[in-house]
């Protein structure tokens, strides 16, 4: 009898917890689903007020679901002429950064991982002033120089600055240093030269690396924002997010439609990106942090 | 023996060129060129009427009024958001962590607005507080007055914090996460034997193990936050009655619009030292916080 009693006081127990875990996971999960669909709420407005009609956003400022969606504002905007512009600025500037980053970051980051030098205490110290001295202070003298080199609004003052960057030029050393030593000795003995060890067998093996410097770079190069906005003062020399500004300060200004198409065109390229490349991005994020 | 080390030399050499010629001309000789431009009278439209001032740039900044007041809204700025960013992406990664369905689907879905950029996220929020806009609508909902949000000086500044919690704390909980998972699972089988509840073994597992990712997150949200200035540039333009002037739109000001470049530089180097004493007090005192949990 008291067995009995004994037996199911425990059975009741067990599945009583149960009961409660279960609970607490739905209760975290309805949570979690309402929070995301909150925080991703304000880009959902954004698409949603891009695709209405003219009429509309004048008249119902607020419309949760847009009524007789259209592209018009889509169309205005891009055969406006400049933002078609600003996207292939952005593209090519993106794109040449990458590219610097990838060859010059790594020739910098394996030269530390491997190698003894003079000054290399220097070098590793001047990497980190990069990284802790704000933007703001060189923002002026890097103004005056490339003005007095007339290369105010060319391509190459948008790239030539931002070729090197001192965080990939970590992640880059951090990743070599883990590489065996024995395949570059190997090669070394087989008579390859520096330069050929280096693309023929470095490179090739620091792919997961580059993967995240060339992800890493494009994100931020897409978004950024000071440098494009003082280095250029003629609209064809534009970068989407300075472009995509400027165009909302003026007679524009509360023109939500067009302006949240723009804004459409600037964001949607990069969260494409992101969520092809998300386990890249997050690894580059987390390994200046988890040391 | 002397000939396979001068040719190693010499490629290393041939690695660090491209960076040592950039760092050269675009981060050192800048460095050094602000420093003597802060104690210049420089305007760029005139550059041969520039002459030596002494410390009259640092001097001239104490005595504007603009100045504090820039520096005051930018403090409000980084008090206001950093702790509450803070909180928020702890609890967000602590909530993520537990064992739950759609783990990965929060863990890239709360990070979308980090990509985006800031320049986006100011349009869109500049429509959502305009007086027609869904903020205003809400607060109608529930009985109070539709209004300009960005264009009254007591709300504005408050608007574009919220904003910036909202816009970044998805990247801080990623760090959090990260730092969450790299914490031993001996540790809470342990702490679970203990008989340490949910909120024991989160006070005394969890917090004292991810201290470090903590000050990791502090120190770079302050740095960040301390240079606001795309959501003012598109948002206010440091008004209304420089409610929301951030110091780094200040010194944006001050260089591009009026070229005072030599006080610009002095107000870039003092916002500078503000910056590293923040940050030397924040190691400082969450490295001591550490110590005495020990």
């Amino acid at each position: 009898m008291t067995r009995r009693t004994k037996t199911r006081t425990g059975a009741r127990t067990r599945s009583g917890i149960g009961t409660r875990t279960r609970t607490r996971t739905l209760g975290l999960s309805l949570l979690l689903l309402l929070l995301l669909a909150s925080t991703l709420f304000p880009l959902y407005w954004m698409v949603a007020t891009s695709v209405r009609g003219e009429a509309s956003v004048i008249k119902t400022a607020v419309d949760l679901w847009p009524r007789r969606p259209s592209l018009h504002n889509y169309l205005d905007v891009w055969e406006s002429g400049p933002f078609a512009r600003y996207f292939v600025n952005s593209i090519f500037v993106s794109a040449v950064v990458v590219l610097g980053n990838l060859l010059f970051a790594s020739m910098v980051g394996y030269a530390i991982a491997r190698r003894q030098f003079r000054g290399k205490r220097f070098v590793i110290v001047a990497i980190v002033s990069m990284l802790m001295v704000p933007r703001q202070i060189t923002m002026i003298p890097l103004y005056l120089l490339i003005s007095t080199f007339h290369m105010m609004n060319t391509y190459l003052a948008l790239t030539l600055p931002f070729l090197v960057d001192a965080f990939n030029i970590f992640l880059i050393s951090q990743y070599v240093i883990s590489l065996p030593l024995e395949l570059e000795e190997a090669a070394r003995i087989d008579g390859a030269s520096d330069m050929s060890i280096f693309f023929r067998i470095v490179l090739p093996l620091s792919r997961p690396a580059l993967a995240v410097v060339a992800i890493n770079t494009f994100l931020v190069n897409w978004n950024s924002f000071l440098y494009p906005l003082i280095l250029t003062n003629t609209e064809r020399m534009r970068t989407l997010p300075v472009g995509l500004a400027l165009y909302s300060q003026g007679e524009h200004s509360v023109d939500w439609g067009h302006l949240t198409a723009g804004s459409t065109l600037c964001a949607v390229p990069i969260i494409l990106v992101f969520l092809v490349f998300q386990r890249h991005i997050i690894e580059g994020i987390t390994a200046g942090a988890v040391k | 023996m002397q000939k396979p080390h001068s040719s190693k030399t010499r490629s290393t050499l041939v690695f660090l060129s491209p960076w040592l010629v950039l760092f050269g001309i675009f981060w050192l000789f800048p460095l050094i060129f602000s420093l003597v431009l802060s104690f210049l009278h420089f305007n760029p439209l005139r550059p041969d009427a520039s002459h030596f001032v002494g410390l009259s740039n640092f001097v001239q900044a104490f005595k504007d009024p603009l100045f504090w007041k820039s520096l005051k809204n930018t403090l409000i700025f980084v008090l206001g958001t950093v702790p509450v960013t803070t909180f928020i992406s702890f609890l967000l990664a602590v909530a993520i962590n537990q064992r739950i369905p759609f783990r990965t689907l929060y863990r890239s879905g709360f990070f979308i607005p980090s990509v985006v950029s800031v320049v986006v996220i100011s349009i869109i929020f500049k429509q959502l507080y305009s007086p027609l806009g869904l903020v205003s609508r809400v607060v109608e909902l529930f009985g109070g007055e539709p209004q300009s949000w960005l264009g009254n000086p007591r709300t504005a500044l408050l608007c574009i914090m919220a904003m910036d919690v909202w816009a970044s704390f998805g990247y801080y909980t990623i760090l959090f996460l990260a730092g969450l998972q790299a914490i031993p699972s001996e540790i809470y089988e342990a702490a679970r034997i203990d008989g340490g509840g949910f909120w024991g073994t989160l006070r005394f597992v969890t917090i004292p193990m991810v201290r470090p990712i903590t000050l990791f997150v502090v120190v770079i949200n302050t740095i960040r936050s301390f240079q606001v200035f795309i959501e003012i540039f598109v948002m206010t333009r440091g008004g209304p009655l420089n409610s929301t002037l951030t110091s780094v739109f200040y010194l944006y000001d001050r260089a591009f619009y009026r070229f005072e470049m030599g006080y610009a530089s002095a107000v870039a180097y003092l916002l500078f030292v503000v910056i590293l004493c923040f940050s030397l007090l924040q190691m400082k005192y969450l490295r001591m916080g550490r110590a005495a949990g020990e």
